[in-house]
């Protein structure tokens, strides 16, 4: 059997960072192909050179038998490679059926026929669409069969779709990989970029595993996998999470009553949440993305506004208080995006370690800024808190995913803490940062800080907190407390949750399994 | 009191016209994503090549030419610097305001008050005559009705062509227009171009039919109203016209008011469109609803692999 | 064949940076000399001007020191702005009104003659200040873009000065669009016995020396840095974003205002009809190439300035139009900024 895409010895390299090492990869007609590593392994900068996005350094792209060098994606789509790109490239500002021409406007001429072909289309994959409609007022799942079936509409026959689940619940997850595989059925080859085990085991036919930027196992027979081998493949080596053993939270240190948040767009992001954490708590939030997290972040934060309701930090109301005075009052932020909330780019780590530090005239009195006291600090946190690759006058720009996170703790857990808001702490870094980071966060729990922990990975969750709480729709919508049952914590995710925790779980979650105590 | 409420009218589209032709030419640059503070640069260049070419071949249409080449040359410097190098669009932009003036004060003292042939309004002969609104409507130069086409021509190619669409999808979301497979630096350098040929015809408008000669700095700051006026319009040729009008209603009454003897002071009423346009400015940001925003990739260069983050 | 590929440097180095700078300068006084060359002026009047006279004779130092003077003063009020990524375009209305206010002082006498020229300097960073603070509140209140409104004040502010120098203002002995002169010693910056230089100069040199002290060791620069490099990043982390945009704001159009003050009362002695005239633009070219940093726009200024003073005296001898030096100033600009890209993007073969 000819393979449908072949990648041979693929290297790439952005501004000296090696992306891509040597890596292979082939993918016959009319299978699911699952292309597996973790965050940061190379599979997308792989599938985006296949798709003719980037031009690689050097090795070879073979489609349907013949080796190309593509100039651009209009290539790839003259040779039926077309990929759905983890953040869509569909303007937002045009209606769906404009977003549509742009790719297609030249295989189906004329609105009317292009109306057409789009309705056809979004019926026989089973993916409706709604022709009209301004795709910045759709949802991330609305958006992505637009994008899906705009590329089936360019008769693409080796379709990539990358982490196409990562934005959907598990029913819509079902859908969509059941409607891939009537198109592999069909004779398309499909390529599924995955960080999930479980989709690949249930869906795929062959697996191909990146690690680091390299293939590390290649075209495996699915049915005939060994999962823990594969996770080892994946992820390179296994590491003991730290013990969790919480002790019993003290009084109350933070809580959220009624907590309603609107977007800058008008939309309400979280409409009367309430929780509290007491000291020396980690309090677990699990829920799907883009259920209303990110904005509760930032209205902690204090950065976007709070339109009813209450924040309270100890004695402390918050609700309306500016970012520095919460800081003042022990807040602390480990947000999602670093490079948006915590660290400034192009600034040194001296520069960004002291911005919250300033005002306290630690740096020195009055007006000072002494830059050798700030320079002294940030040797030191460096040491700490064993960030590799930096000196105290190293731009964070330079800084790999990893290290920067730890320069981010390394500002925000110091001794003044109370209360740590830790969006997706983890998200993107090897397993010894992730260990890293998560050792920080126990020994400030046990220091007596109470810690909101934010994630959508639940093992996260349940290896570190002391309750769970699940977020759906910018609501509190159901409450664990120890054992956690993981199918329960899962279904309340997607929206149909018990409403009460279950106490007599019958089969806790392995290896997670948290000291009871915790609470009664 | 009629007789100058209907001079007024008429005197309006020659006010208009650079300012339309201008701001038409700022909405192809904006609408590609590219910002162009340059206006009043190229309008001055425009201005003197239209004098220029005029002087010597004796046909203002010839200026016109002129003109058109003289701005689509320095816009090309623009996007060289703008596009192709990523440079700042603003200082990129400013610098060409300065550029501009440069060479117009280098080239421009021999033809400075030079007697040229010029476009003048055109006789409509019994249409002119309807009261208050006939020579506002029909008894304009050859220029204002252009643009009224251009107006119209610019609205059609960015909402009912292929090319309008592709345009703005590169001004809007760069990353999805090219994975689309548009060439978004091509489009981007032909956008420069064309709309900086139009802001050289908005000077030569300005110096060929609204003037009639050259006067060093006779743009006077039209290129800055023409950059206000398309946040006014929202970045829609059809606003721009109304934006236009209404900005050159404004100029058109300066002289006016001061013809009628009142003793009104000549500097403070020439601050009028100055201060208009501030004024503008906050009603449009006062007025601002969600959704009505500039083009998202506005002044943003764009490089297919970059991965700064 | 292999095409061209085109990838960004995730960090610019100090070397690099500089490497570019100073290509992109020689390549734009190349392409200048080649215009003067096309203007029929011998190259070796060109060097005799612009490195004889305007560099090695102590007359031609002199008059640099002098035009250097406004120039830094401005060039230090576009890289504070700017700092904090406002764009202060309008920096010569803010020094129209900076002239203007210490005229005001000197004309109406205000005060005790021993504080008058303190008086004249405090009125002229007061109205430059007030000046942006147009500007500046319509951009925080409103998010009216500041580059446009600070430009359309330009205009106005000019106009105003008209309309004083033709009203108001005008001098009741002459015939010319201009004030009264200011009254010696008390309205004058005391000459420094050196050419034209005036005490303007020591004023300018302070101003460096303060905004490298504010910028580089106070709190204040530390969350200058912070918001130029990501206003989002410096608001959650607790910085008082809009504290210290408004104070580099302010100080930038106390500094444009000083300018002002330090032409009125250094050079022409009262307020004239084109005082201000181009150095809105040369302060942005001069913030530009001191790369926003004070010591930077002093070189950068005293540079800027021995091309003004080489360009009047080939205005002189040559009858070349003052435009000229604009013309200069716009391609040297454009040269940098394109030469910038060589620093900020690697090519390779791809």
């Amino acid at each position: 059997m000819t393979n449908a895409l072949e990648l041979a010895a693929i290297s790439k390299a952005f501004d000296g960072r090696v992306a891509l090492d040597r890596a292979d990869f082939a993918a016959r007609w009319g299978e699911v192909h699952a292309l597996l590593g973790e965050n940061g392994a190379g599979k997308s900068t792989l599938m985006t050179i296949a798709c003719g996005l980037y031009a690689p350094d050097s090795g070879d792209l073979v489609i349907d038998g013949s080796q190309r060098s593509l100039a651009g994606p209009a290539e790839a789509t003259a040779l039926g490679v077309g990929m759905v790109h983890q953040h869509f490239k569909l303007v937002p500002e045009f209606t769906v059926l404009e977003n549509v021409a742009l790719t297609c406007g030249r295989r189906y001429r004329g609105q009317a026929t292009l109306r057409r072909a789009l309705t056809e289309t979004a019926e026989k994959v089973g993916l409706p669409v709604a022709a009209g409609a301004r795709v910045r007022d759709l949802s991330v799942a609305e958006r992505q069969r637009v994008e899906i079936v705009r590329t089936v509409m360019l008769g693409v026959r080796i379709l990539i779709l990358d982490e196409p689940t990562a934005v959907l619940t598990d029913r819509e997850a079902e859908t969509l990989l059941a409607m891939v595989r009537g198109l592999a059925a069909d004779g398309t080859c499909v390529i599924l970029i995955t960080h999930k085990l479980h989709e690949v085991k249930a869906h795929a036919d062959r697996v191909t595993v990146m690690r680091a930027g390299r293939t590390v196992a290649r075209g495996l027979d699915a049915a005939t996998l060994d999962v823990p081998e594969l996770a080892r493949l994946m992820v390179g080596e296994t590491l003991v999470p730290p013990a969790a053993r919480p002790r019993p939270p003290g009084a109350t240190a933070f809580a959220a009553e009624g907590l309603r948040v609107r977007r800058a767009d008008g939309t309400t992001a979280v409409i009367g949440l309430g929780f509290s954490i007491g000291a020396g708590e980690i309090y677990g939030l699990a829920g799907v993305g883009g259920n209303g997290q990110t904005e509760l972040v930032q209205a902690i934060a204090g950065v976007m506004p709070v339109e009813a309701g209450r924040l309270s930090l100890g004695d402390a109301d918050i609700t309306h208080a500016a970012p520095a005075g919460r800081r003042k009052l022990g807040l602390r932020v480990i947000p999602a995006d670093r490079h948006r909330l915590a660290l400034a780019a192009d600034l040194d780590v001296a520069d960004n370690l002291a911005l919250t530090g300033l005002a306290s005239g630690r740096y020195g009195p009055a007006l000072w800024a002494s830059r050798p006291a700030m320079r002294r600090a940030a040797a030191a946190a460096i040491a700490d808190f064993d960030v590799r690759g930096a000196a105290p006058d190293t731009p964070v720009r330079l800084l790999s995913g990893g290290n920067a996170q730890k320069l981010v703790l390394a500002r925000e857990l110091d001794d003044g803490c109370r209360l740590i808001v830790a969006h997706s702490p983890t998200r993107g870094l090897d397993v010894r940062a992730c260990v890293a980071v998560h050792a920080a966060l126990i020994r400030a729990r046990d220091a007596g800080a109470a810690i909101l922990l934010i994630s959508e990975d639940l093992d996260e969750i349940m290896a570190l907190s002391g309750r769970i709480g699940v977020i759906a729709g910018g609501r509190i919508t159901a409450e664990f407390s120890p054992p956690f049952f993981r199918p329960a914590i899962g279904e309340a995710m997607v929206g149909h949750a018990p409403a009460a925790p279950r106490e007599e779980a019958p089969e806790p979650h392995v290896g997670v399994r948290v000291a009871a105590g915790g609470r009664p | 009191m009629d007789g100058m409420i209907a001079n007024w009218l008429a005197g309006t589209p020659t006010m208009a016209a650079p300012l339309l032709l201008a701001a038409l030419g700022l909405i192809i640059n904006e609408r590609a994503g590219v910002l162009n503070l340059g206006a009043e640069g190229l309008m001055m260049v425009g201005a003197l090549a239209g004098v220029m070419a005029t002087f010597h071949a004796g046909d203002p249409w010839a200026g016109v030419a002129a003109a058109l080449a003289a701005s689509a040359l320095v816009s090309l410097v623009f996007g060289l610097l703008a596009v192709v190098l990523r440079a700042n669009q603003v200082i990129t932009g400013l610098t060409v305001v300065a550029f501009g003036a440069g060479l117009t004060g280098l080239f421009g003292p021999p033809y400075s008050q030079a007697a040229i042939p010029s476009f003048r309004p055109l006789d409509l002969g019994l249409l002119a005559e309807i009261p208050y609104v006939g020579r506002a409507l029909f008894g304009q130069d050859v220029l204002f009705y252009l643009g009224l086409l251009v107006t119209a021509a610019v609205w059609w190619t960015l909402h009912r062509t292929r090319l309008g669409l592709c345009l703005r999808a590169v001004g809007e979301s760069p990353q999805a227009a090219d994975a689309a497979g548009v060439d978004v630096q091509a489009m981007r350098i032909g956008a420069v171009t064309v709309g900086g040929m139009l802001c050289g015809l908005a000077g030569a408008d300005v110096s060929l039919a609204a003037s009639q000669t050259w006067v060093e700095g006779m743009t006077g700051g039209r290129g800055w109203i023409a950059v206000a006026l398309v946040i006014f319009a929202r970045w829609s040729p059809w606003r721009a016209l109304l934006g236009a009008l209404l900005f050159g209603s404004i100029e058109a009454l300066i002289p006016r008011i001061q013809a009628t003897g009142t003793n009104a002071p000549t500097f403070l009423l020439k601050m009028l469109p100055y201060l208009a346009t501030l004024a503008v400015l906050v009603v449009t940001a006062l007025a601002r609803r969600p959704g009505q925003t500039a083009p998202q990739a506005l002044a943003l260069p764009y490089l297919r692999e970059d991965r700064r983050d | 064949m292999m095409a061209l590929a085109l990838s960004s440097r995730r960090h610019v180095t100090r070397l690099q940076s500089t490497g570019a700078l100073l290509g992109g300068v020689l390549f734009g006084l190349a392409i200048s000399l080649a215009l003067l060359l096309a203007q029929g002026i011998a190259i070796t009047a060109v060097f005799a001007e612009f490195v004889g006279f305007v560099f090695l004779s102590d007359a031609g130092l002199a008059s640099v020191a002098v035009e250097a003077t406004p120039l830094v003063l401005a060039g230090l009020a576009g890289a504070v702005a700017l700092k904090v990524r406002f764009w202060n375009i309008g920096i010569e209305g803010q020094l129209w009104l900076g002239a203007i206010g210490a005229t005001g002082v000197a004309l109406y006498d205000a005060g005790p003659e021993g504080m008058r020229l303190a008086l004249m300097a405090a009125a002229a960073m007061a109205a430059g200040a007030a000046w942006i603070a147009i500007p500046a509140l319509l951009r925080i209140r409103l998010g009216v873009n500041e580059i446009i409104a600070t430009l359309l004040l330009n205009y106005v502010a000019f106009l105003l000065v008209q309309h004083l120098v033709f009203g108001a203002w005008k001098d009741p002995q002459q015939n010319f669009p201009y004030t009264a002169g200011f009254d010696a010693p008390v309205e004058q910056l005391a000459r420094l016995g050196w050419g034209k230089t005036h005490a303007g100069l020591l004023i300018a040199l302070a101003a460096v020396a303060l905004v490298w002290l504010l910028t580089e060791r106070s709190r204040l620069g530390a969350y200058m840095r912070a918001v130029g490099a990501s206003p989002e990043v410096a608001r959650a982390t607790g910085v008082p974003v809009l504290l210290t945009v408004v104070a580099a704001v302010a100080l930038s159009g106390a500094l444009a205002g000083l300018a002002g003050f330090s032409v009125a009362a250094g050079e022409e002695h009262r307020l004239t009809q084109h005082l201000g005239l181009g150095y809105g633009f040369s302060g942005i070219l001069i913030a530009f190439l001191g790369r926003f940093r004070a010591l930077g726009v002093l070189v950068a200024g005293v540079l800027v300035a021995g091309l003004y003073v080489a360009g009047k005296s080939l205005q002189q001898f040559y009858q070349l139009p003052a435009a000229l030096i604009e013309l200069i100033q716009a391609i040297i600009l454009f040269s940098v900024v394109g030469a910038d890209f060589f620093a900020r993007y690697r090519i390779h073969r791809g």
